[in-house]
């Protein structure tokens, strides 16, 4: 599994499966420990959410240990961490919300 | 099934809520009450003196959240109309968060749907906010929105 740390055209695919292309965002603490809001990855097909958040996770030891407080969306829904991914998807960690 | 002739006023804004509008845009002849929630900018977190705030949204989503927060409500209360604003960037002390109005013809429904609407909003909509202390600034500790249940791995069918 390659990996590129640089936020904008990241691949975690061989070239043989079928690739999913998404974006992901970032926010809260979670934006400041990545050190970017946006990004656009490449991954397998229907890799489920966790899957994203492990690779981040793996370059960014200070995010994996927020995963137990984090939840994550699909297209702007709340979304359990097995959805799967298809091209086009826009993915977001959330931190637990404060607004109000 | 009467249709609203005016909609629900949902915004994040950027600069200070306009709350005279908002209390204007849900009061109709027919309401006999109109109640109001102000969420404002206090001076201490923690026990510590909060200098000012910070406010980010994931804005596409969190507008799509209150929206659903105001569907809510109208199925919730027989209620009139709704205005909801959460503002966005740099606040200080003093100054409105989020306000929200809501009119019915009798108070008991707006009363109850006032409260509805800001529980749910500071559970659901991603919006946060980073508090800024002489010494430092903090994300605030803030509330574990209800995530869907995971699904197991696939099961073969039987």
């Amino acid at each position: 599994m390659a990996r590129h740390s640089s936020a904008g055209y990241n691949s975690l695919v061989s070239l043989s499966s079928p690739t999913a292309r998404v974006k992901v965002l970032f926010f809260g603490r979670l934006k400041e420990i990545v050190g970017h809001a946006e990004d656009s990855i490449e991954l397998p097909d229907g890799s489920p959410i966790e899957v994203l958040f492990s690779h981040y996770g793996a370059n960014h030891p200070e995010l994996a240990r927020y995963r137990a407080s984090l939840v994550a969306s699909r297209n702007q829904e709340f979304a359990a961490w097995s959805t799967p991914l298809h091209s086009g998807d826009e993915v977001a960690f959330l931190p637990p919300v404060s607004g109000g | 099934m009467a249709k609203l002739l005016q909609p629900d006023l949902l915004a994040l804004v950027r600069d200070p809520i306009d709350q005279a509008a908002l209390i204007h845009h849900v009061h109709a002849a027919e309401d006999g009450a109109v109640v109001t929630f102000d969420g404002c900018v206090r001076n201490h977190s923690h026990g510590r003196r909060t200098l000012y705030l910070d406010y980010e949204a994931y804005e596409s989503m969190a507008l799509g959240k209150i929206r659903e927060i105001a569907e809510q409500m109208h199925e919730k209360f027989p209620i009139h109309l709704v205005a909801i604003a959460h503002r966005l960037g740099r606040l200080e002390i003093g100054e409105t968060s989020v306000f929200i109005a809501v009119s019915s013809a009798h108070r008991p429904a707006a009363f109850e749907a006032c409260r509805f609407a800001i529980d749910t909003l500071k559970r659901t909509v991603p919006i946060w906010k980073k508090e800024y202390f002489e010494d430092g600034a903090v994300w605030a500790d803030g509330e574990m929105p209800p995530a869907p249940l995971e699904t197991r791995a696939a099961k073969p069918a039987s």
